[in-house]
């Protein structure tokens, strides 16, 4: 008779375990739906850009040190203020570099600057393909190529 | 999310115990409690510490981690236990520990892993130190199953694969972020065949291959394999080449043809796997007791304790490790082996989710060569004990007995939540919201 009704315990113990398995499961895609969903709404809200310049260290605050630059197609940078990304440091000069999107990816070309344009810490003498993470130093200004 | 484990370990503790003494005793929970109180303060101190990591990471590994340790506490009693610094402990209190140095490790790199750029220039350094780890335990390594794998400091062992595949993501991460564009964008055209440009994927491909050589010829075939796929998902996702893939697909299968003609070891691996029943008391033997675990359980299982294979006339190896699926999915039949798997996924949707949402690229290659490191080698390990592919000894994440395994297991989780951190961080910044 004890046998038989810890037999019952057993099976209810078993049911109750796998059942509270599922349960967790569910709550678990329960969030990850929820936060599909939301992704899709933010990303019909927001059209995608396709990359931005995080400016990491800017002597002279302009651009401001932690400002994010959305970035068009093709951008000039430099001193001048009629440049896409405006540079406002002695070391800098009026269209110094070209920043563009061709294909899939980012370039960089220097305009023949006195200073030159850096990527991760190099001067560059012709255009260079950029990945997201790169490094770009124009003058004393810092600033990180991101998604 | 934590809050239903509170219900989930107790119960299965309660079964286990109440199955093996025939009474309706509960027995002790204290590990049970434990491991929800390290689980809940864990994540508390990654609350408090002002992580925005992704949240459902660590109760998604607490869950997995939870049933593990579920039926660790079942296979204890079978399996003895051993003594280190003088404290005899079996396997559950054992792996207990191990999560408790497993989350102290998570919670440090989370919080303390502030900014990436030492693991992104030191990319070969890394796989400097990852390969004279790997020729350190080829030639001091003691032998375990016949494969090299394990270092012993004393007591204590540890496997160094664990920690080199960590390595090998930051290595193979750093170098395809740098070179990213070029691996793309340029190429060779050999007729139909584009071909990449070798110069840029040659010390990428040097590095790869010495590490494949020293894996294989310490006869650790499952590490292999998952250092194989890694490469090849990592390249795949950096480059969004299908070439690359089926190229490395192709030179793998004819490696794998290769190595099961030249080394003997590889080819009683596939004679098991092609047909274990022609010797199931021998080389089949495993392959086949596990099956037959699966087709005991159903799809209900057997209940918790009820499994055979730890006390299967004592031949049957690995209840605790590699063989640990085989125990649960008999146990707990197939529902439950597949709510386990259904959870693992879970870990990696997010784990890519990071990836997805890494601002630059190291840190999203970094995101998805770990999350991928997790996934594959579940998936390596539950497709051999149902006899899918060819058997490789490989554990299965945060569910084997295993320190090495946690530990690594732990240390990904870590950066994930460290990588996620950083976007969620950036994206406040400037007001986008998550």
């Amino acid at each position: 008779m004890t046998g038989e009704i810890l037999r019952i315990l057993l099976l209810v113990l078993q049911l109750a375990f796998l059942g509270l398995l599922y349960l967790i499961l569910l709550a678990f895609v329960r969030s990850l739906l929820r936060d599909l969903r939301s992704a899709e709404r933010a990303q019909l809200a927001s059209q995608a850009g396709i990359g931005r310049l995080n400016v990491l260290e800017s002597p002279d605050d302009e651009p401001p040190a932690g400002r994010a630059i959305a970035l068009g197609p093709i951008n000039s940078l430099g001193r001048n203020v009629n440049n896409t990304v405006f540079i406002d440091d002695d070391f800098v000069s009026a269209h110094p570099a070209m920043l563009t999107f061709r294909g899939r990816s980012w370039f960089v070309e220097d305009q023949g600057s006195t200073n030159g344009t850096y990527v991760n810490g190099h001067r560059i003498d012709r255009p260079v393909a950029l990945s997201f993470g790169d490094e770009l130093t124009i003058g004393r200004v810092r600033m990180r190529l991101e998604r | 999310m934590l809050l239903p484990l509170l219900i989930l370990l107790p119960i299965g503790f309660a079964a286990t115990n109440i199955y093996r003494t025939a009474s309706a005793d509960p027995g002790p929970m204290i590990l049970a409690a434990i491991y929800i109180v390290m689980m809940l303060s864990a994540h508390f101190v990654l609350v408090a510490s002002g992580n925005r990591g992704d949240p459902l990471l660590l109760p998604l590994v607490a869950a997995i981690g939870g049933v593990g340790l579920v039926m660790l506490n079942r296979l204890a009693p079978d399996l003895g236990t051993t003594s280190a610094f003088g404290l005899n402990m079996n396997v559950a209190e054992t792996q207990l520990l191990w999560f408790a140095v497993g989350l102290l490790a998570m919670l440090t790199v989370a919080i303390g892993l502030r900014d990436d750029r030492f693991l992104r220039h030191y990319k070969y350094t890394w796989a400097l130190a990852g390969i004279a780890l790997l020729i350190f335990t080829f030639l001091f390594g003691t032998e375990v199953n016949g494969a090299r794998l394990w270092i012993y400091l004393g007591p204590i062992g540890f496997q160094p694969t664990e920690f080199i595949k960590i390595v090998l993501v930051l290595f193979i991460a750093g170098y395809l972020a740098e070179h990213r564009a070029l691996l793309r964008d340029a190429s060779l055209r050999l007729g139909p065949i584009r071909v990449p440009p070798l110069p840029y994927l040659l010390p990428m491909l040097a590095i790869f291959v010495l590490v494949m050589l020293v894996v294989v010829v310490s006869k650790d075939l499952g590490t292999a394999l998952l250092f194989f796929g890694i490469f090849l998902i990592m390249l795949f996702v950096a480059t969004g080449r299908r070439s690359y893939v089926l190229i490395g697909l192709l030179l793998f299968l004819a490696g794998s043809f290769v190595a099961s003609r030249l080394f003997e070891h590889v080819a009683r691996r596939v004679d098991a796997w092609l047909d274990p029943f022609a010797d199931p008391s021998g080389a089949g033997y495993q392959t086949v007791q596990a099956l037959y675990a699966f087709g005991r359980g159903g799809l209900f299982g057997e209940g918790l304790g009820q499994s055979l294979l730890p006390t299967a006339g004592g031949r049957f190896f690995g209840v605790e490790t590699d063989f640990i699926f085989a125990v649960i999915a008999e146990e707990l039949g197939v529902i439950g082996a597949c709510g386990l798997l259904a959870l693992t996924m879970a870990l990696v949707f997010r784990g890519l989710r990071v990836g997805i949402l890494a601002r630059d690229d190291f840190s999203a290659m970094l995101a998805v060569g770990l999350t991928v490191s997790l996934g594959l080698q579940t998936l390596i390990i539950t497709a051999g004990i149902v006899k899918l592919i060819p058997l490789t000894g490989i554990t299965f994440p945060f569910v084997s007995y295993g320190g090495s395994s946690l530990l690594a297991s732990f240390i990904i989780v870590g950066l994930l939540l460290a990588i996620s951190h950083r976007s969620a961080v950036a994206d406040e910044r400037e007001g986008r919201g998550p």
